[in-house]
């Protein structure tokens, strides 16, 4: 599944080009590989997510 | 004097008086009239006072000529067939309109990308961009067209379009139910039939699973929705007692023909096993703690003295305890592979797949629920996360929770799977909505949840069976929130009374569909019914309608954006105020209530639903951001908030998150999850993960879930949280890493075409050892 560009550079050889990370994410319950595929409002959705602060008080 | 009329494309046609009096007329029989005289005189007042502004050298348009009936029906006194006229031309714009829209959806459909257009990832797990993709959407905004115009009651199509409420899945509007939680362990007892061809009974554990992944499939094609396994560790179970049991004799086979040359070993063992069983009820299992050995001893006394013997049976347990446990692993990962690459619904999507397990404390269950966690850890072929199934522990104090209980150690392994691949999720049993079905020693009562959310246990039909097996949702709908709330401007009074007028309307649409619903026959879900995977569906036959047995489902009134709503009433959300958190739990209560005055009303399961709503989070706001304005806290963002979270981008405590939205999940019986985003790696911090977890629990959370970052570089196979560089290889995204340095990382095989040469780091960091002895 992964084509990765390989180009020579002189000497050394170089892969990766153009290859992106994947970033998976849960959107509605549902895991997706990638957030291409989000629909535009769950793609914004996504990008404000604050993180959740474990604080003390979570310790029983 | 008028003979030629401008139709709406311009062509110029010959003017019939007859026309008018015909929707005169029949604007008048909607109302019971029946006097086409009346009729024909108003048509001929039409045409004088369309004669005083035209002319044939100046021919009326069709919209003139209908202003002009409007115009004489309201001036004559015919007010009320005057409103029908207006109803009636409002239709039939509103068809022409569609048939034009939905000509340009197919064009977009047709020559925009997924990237390009937003209808092609409305559910963002089909590929927009195949072909099967796009034939699957050209149906789908068909079907929806063809349902506003011909199918759908004019008032609740017209609230939909709107955007007052949202009928999910309409494009399935007149073909089948949402999902349903597959009792595993009913289907496989005696074998059963997915298409052309028998299946037996299984008879190995990757027998098992390999039929699990085919029972999901098949019924995905029966339904709209997800499917779910509710009783996965249990199913599986008799797969890996089966298995164990063949191993043990084998392995038995190998010793004595080793030992002593027994000749045909593998039958002689075979039938020894049985006579044993025939004659003690008794088979070796995993366990070896049921005194199958001395029971068998003797009748293997013929092969060899009993000092030898007793050593084949000492090999044969130890041998087939090891190979049964690699058995039940490579059966869990080829299932995992199986519902990450097999497709369903012509071939666009992979199945919706969930499973449910945790609490099944035998031996054998819990090797399977071991399995499964371990190969989810594992990740696929290159390493890499898998998107199904759905994993959901069961939490169970007493089974699975506490230091001490049976499957503890289960529990913390799934902590640690999901701190490093977002699976499993967690359901509580023991909170007191989910604690009241439970029975010990009845699978059937524990919760279960499908995948997303989805949640069905009561069962006002047939109280004797509050069960999650062979249950599901019928359909739902969701209520727009927040637009209520900015139509009431403050006023609380009139945004309950309008919220009882939608809910109203929801509660008659749903029964307009159930009725659509069960006009079908047990042949058109060859699956879902043919093969009794629904509750009671094994007593019908082909030509049967299946609506009696549907009434054991929901259906359901979800809501999106409680924390807009309150914003826009009082302005704060719930996360802002207790004042606010109070008029929330008085809103949702208020739902709920509603939904069991209906039941009561009825004898349907009506359930309120805290809908996840991907597809619809932008649609509703972006009609109300039209209608409305920009509202701060309301229409300003492009998602209304999911049911009701706190909103994604208000800084909160996990704990209070927490202690926020957990009420909300004992009034939402349909079905609710929580999320909490961890910052940073949870693996590094487990201890804080499982305290997340077990804070859900005492705090009454029926399921919820813990987000994390989970990135990867497909070039060196880095997988963890990847912010602007690859902290492996260095490389930022789309950038080029030489060979050399993935060599001197340990991560290059010399594979051009893939790469990717396995991932040392997180290998190494794999669960190698089990946890279950």
């Amino acid at each position: 599944m992964e084509n990765l560009n390989v180009q020579n550079n002189d000497s050394e050889m170089m892969v990766g080009e153009g290859v992106g990370f994947e970033r998976i994410r849960r959107i509605t319950g549902y895991l997706v590989g990638t957030l291409d595929r989000f629909n535009n409002a769950k793609r914004a959705e996504v990008n404000e997510r604050v993180k959740h602060a474990v604080t003390r008080e979570v310790k029983l | 004097m008028i003979n030629t009329i401008v139709k709406r494309d311009g062509r110029c046609v010959l003017f019939d008086i007859d026309k008018i009096t015909d929707a005169i007329f029949k604007a008048a029989q909607a109302l019971g009239g029946n006097d086409r005289q009346t009729a024909r005189e108003l048509a001929e007042l039409v045409v004088k006072h369309v004669e005083q502004a035209h002319t044939d050298d100046n021919p009326p348009t069709v919209e003139e000529v209908q202003d002009a009936v409007e115009y004489q029906l309201v001036e004559s006194g015919h007010a009320r067939t005057a409103k029908e006229y207006i109803l009636y031309r409002a239709q039939r714009t509103r068809i022409r309109d569609m048939n034009t829209r939905l000509m340009k959806t197919y064009e977009e459909l047709t020559y925009q990308s997924a990237g390009e257009n937003d209808v092609k990832r409305e559910n963002a797990n089909i590929d927009g961009d195949t072909a099967m993709g796009t034939m699957l959407k050209y149906g789908s905004e068909g079907a929806k067209q063809f349902y506003h115009m011909f199918v759908l009651n004019p008032v609740h199509s017209k609230a939909h379009l709107e955007g007052d409420i949202h009928i999910h899945d309409l494009d399935f509007l007149t073909l089948t139910t949402t999902c349903c939680q597959i009792d595993i362990e009913k289907l496989f007892r005696g074998g059963f039939c997915p298409g052309h061809g028998f299946l037996r009974e299984p008879n190995d554990i990757q027998s098992y699973t390999a039929l699990a992944c085919i029972a999901i499939q098949s019924n995905q094609n029966d339904q709209h929705g997800g499917q779910s396994i509710p009783n996965f560790d249990y199913g599986m179970a008799h797969g890996v007692r089966k298995t164990y049991r063949k191993l043990y004799s084998r392995n038995l086979a190998k010793a004595l023909e080793l030992l002593v040359g027994l000749e045909n070993a593998d039958e002689a063992t075979k039938a020894v096993r049985e006579k044993v069983h025939a004659a003690h009820g008794l088979y070796p299992v995993l366990a070896d703690d049921n005194g199958y050995r001395d029971l068998e001893l003797p009748e293997l006394a013929g092969f060899a003295d009993e000092p030898t013997l007793m050593k084949a049976q000492a090999f044969a347990v130890e041998q087939a305890y090891q190979e049964t446990k690699r058995a039940t692993y490579q059966a869990m990962e080829a299932l995992v592979h199986n519902l990450n690459t097999m497709h369903s619904r012509a071939g666009a999507q992979v199945p919706f797949s969930s499973l449910n397990y945790g609490t099944d404390t035998s031996p054998e269950g819990r090797m399977a629920t071991e399995a499964i966690l371990l190969a989810t850890d594992a990740g696929l072929g290159h390493g890499e996360t898998a998107i199904f199934p759905i994993h959901i522990f069961k939490v169970k104090e007493g089974v699975s929770f506490n230091p001490g209980d049976p499957n503890y150690d289960l529990f913390k392994l799934a902590c640690r799977v999901s701190a490093k691949r977002l699976f499993p999720n967690f359901s509580f049993l023991d909170a007191p909505y989910n604690l009241q079905y439970y029975k010990p020693g009845h699978p059937e009562t524990e919760i279960a949840y499908m995948g997303c959310r989805t949640r069905v246990i009561g069962n006002c039909h047939d109280r004797s069976r509050e069960i999650v097996n062979g249950r599901g949702n019928l359909s739902f709908t969701s209520i727009n929130l927040p637009r209520i709330a900015i139509r009431a401007k403050g006023d609380i009074d009139f945004f309950f009374e309008e919220l009882d007028r939608k809910i109203d309307l929801v509660i008659d649409q749903l029964m307009e569909r159930y009725q659509i619903q069960a006009k079908k026959k047990v042949r058109n879900f060859p699956f879902l019914m043919g093969q009794g995977i629904w509750i009671d569906s094994d007593k019908l036959g082909p030509d049967d309608e299946v609506g009696e047995v549907l009434k054991h489902g929901t259906l359901s009134v979800g809501f999106i954006g409680l924390a807009e709503t309150l914003k826009a009433l009082i302005g704060q959300h719930h996360g802002e105020s207790e004042y606010a958190q109070n008029l929330g739990l008085d809103i949702i209560g208020h739902m709920r209530k509603r939904m069991d005055d209906a039941t009561r009303e009825t004898g349907f399961n009506y359930t309120l639903l805290a809908t996840p709503a991907e597809g619809l989070a932008g649609r509703f706001v972006r009609i109300d951001r039209k209608l409305y304005g920009e509202i701060e806290g309301v229409t300003d963002h492009d998602f209304y908030t999911n049911s009701f979270h706190i909103p994604v981008y208000y800084n909160i405590s996990a704990s209070e998150k927490i202690r926020l939205e957990a009420p909300y999940h004992a009034l939402t019986n349909a079905g609710h999850i929580s999320y909490i985003e961890l910052d940073g790696d949870p693996l590094k911090n487990l201890d804080a993960f499982e305290q997340v977890v077990r804070y859900m629990k005492e705090c009454g959370i029926g399921y919820g879930s813990i987000n994390h970052p989970v990135d990867r570089d497909p070039v060196c196979g880095y997988t963890g949280i990847i912010d602007e560089v690859c902290p492996r290889c260095g490389r930022h995204e789309g950038e080029a890493v030489s060979v050399e340095k993935l060599r001197s990382l340990g991560c290059w095989n010399g594979n051009v075409d893939c790469g990717y040469c396995g991932d040392p780091n997180e290998e190494a960091a794999r669960l190698p050892n089990s946890v279950v002895e």
